[in-house]
């Protein structure tokens, strides 16, 4: 078993590999770490990166895998991909459903009955305030999609993003997803981070490498502590939570990952190929 | 103004922090943060053959100096003087390995009038070494600090390279010592 395969199965890393497929976006969130919309830098990573990845990924221990962005449906190929990296492991896809109409939302037939979830984003039960931190009719496109999207066998989970929300806010939320047909273990409540679009606004909390899980995360940039790390402010990405450049073999950025979460020199990672 | 953004200790990645603990780690480090699995490996790389080892700092700092007049490296001839000087290189062989004056004059020691054309023909030439030069290194110099020095020319070349590329600028308080030295 491999040193990252321990490591993963005694929690010491967490079993995820994320994959930023891009970063661009069809909306723009206030809030938005990667300070993603419809003109920034792309970042992309080539689809058949992202199925190296995942080959990489199941042979170092990983268990499973995640997609974000910027809008990974944008992507006319990401059902596709999705429904190939879920043969490899499961995995979550992260969306703002705003795109699951016409063509877009028949292509997602094809992971109905996979290991993949697809989780879409919903702050608030309130349009007026849904909307005001996401995008005019944010809030009812996402509740039409839910349902087209469930009805063609894929698994939907729920991403809120908020700063406070008090337990009747809460409760009309969840009544809401219930309603929709995604139960409570698929809904997330995550807090706004402080980095990115968030930060140029003032809003979310701190977020670091003593506060974010080590979840290695791959970009076109280089590897990242955390889905968290690979932020945009201005146009320039933060390299607070850089790992490594090298993304390939996904071994160097998972072993220098492994290394800083036990606190271990350099070099104490390498091979041992002194011949 | 480098060519590239020098990454500051709020924005250093996690692999490199330790590096920018004491402060301002200086331009060739703020670079390398920008690939931290890089720095990782080439700064214990450049300390140990650049720093303190079984060859007497004074020698090192002559072929580095030398070397870095040799390839027009603005930044380490600016950055080296002063530290030439404190290893005890004198004023007038600095003087020399600057090209201000001739190094046959300020070099009475044979050995060290040895490393500096060897320097010349290393740092400055292409191709095979004069054998000449060769043969007098090895009679004023064993082979382990052969080889070290060799090494020393090359690090050091590519450190000019490096330098030169990127447009690092010069720490102010060196360019203060060198004005008051009475060096551009």
């Amino acid at each position: 078993m491999s040193e990252i395969a321990e490591a993963v199965r005694d929690g010491v890393l967490p079993g995820r590999v994320w994959m930023y497929s891009n970063y661009h976006c069809n909306l723009a969130c206030v809030y938005c770490i990667t300070d993603s919309a419809p003109g920034v830098a792309r970042r992309e990573l080539p689809r058949e990166r992202m199925l190296g990845i995942a080959y990489e990924a199941l042979a170092l221990g990983f268990t499973a895998l995640g997609v974000t962005g910027g809008e990974p449906f944008l992507q006319s190929w990401m059902p596709g991909l999705v429904a190939e990296l879920s043969e490899i492991l499961p995995v979550v896809a992260l969306s703002n459903a705003t795109l699951f109409t016409g063509e877009r939302l028949e292509a997602m037939r094809v992971l109905s009955g996979r290991r993949a979830q697809v989780q879409v984003s919903l702050d608030r039960p309130d349009p007026e305030a849904n909307d005001g931190h996401r995008a005019r009719e944010n809030f009812r496109k996402v509740v039409e999609a839910i349902p087209r999207l469930i009805d063609r066998g894929v698994g939907v989970r729920l991403a809120s993003t908020v700063d406070e929300q008090d337990a009747e806010e809460r409760e009309e939320l969840c009544a809401l997803h219930r309603s929709l047909g995604i139960a409570d273990e698929d809904h997330i409540v995550r807090p706004i981070v402080h980095r990115g679009r968030a930060a140029q606004h003032d809003m979310g909390q701190p977020a670091t490498s003593d506060n974010l899980e080590p979840e290695l995360t791959i970009t076109a940039d280089g590897a990242f502590w955390s889905p968290f790390g690979p932020s945009v402010q201005d146009g320039r990405l933060d390299l607070d939570l850089l790992v490594t450049r090298t993304t390939a073999p996904l071994e160097t950025p998972a072993r220098a990952l492994l290394r800083l979460v036990e606190g271990r020199p350099p070099g104490d990672d390498a091979r041992r190929n002194i011949r | 103004m480098s060519v590239v953004n020098l990454v500051d200790g709020e924005d250093a990645p996690l692999l490199t922090r330790p590096y920018f603990e004491h402060g301002d780690p200086g331009p060739i480090v703020a670079a390398l943060a920008q690939v931290p699995e890089l720095l990782e490996v080439a700064l214990p790389f450049i300390s140990a053959v650049l720093g303190a080892s079984s060859i007497d700092l004074r020698t090192k700092e002559l072929v580095i100096l030398r070397t870095s007049v040799r390839l027009e490296c603005r930044y380490c001839v600016q950055s080296h003087t002063p530290v030439a000087l404190d290893s005890g290189v004198s004023r007038a062989e600095v003087d020399a390995l600057r090209g201000r004056e001739s190094c046959a004059a300020a070099f009475a020691d044979p050995r060290a009038r040895a490393l500096v054309d060897w320097v010349d023909a290393l740092a400055g030439g292409v191709g095979t070494v004069d054998a000449s030069l060769t043969a007098t290194m090895q009679e004023c110099f064993q082979e382990h600090e052969i080889v070290e020095l060799a090494l020393l020319v090359g690090a050091t070349m590519m450190l000019n390279r490096f330098c030169t590329g990127l447009e690092l600028p010069t720490a102010p308080a060196t360019l203060e010592r060198l004005a008051s030295e009475g060096f551009e």
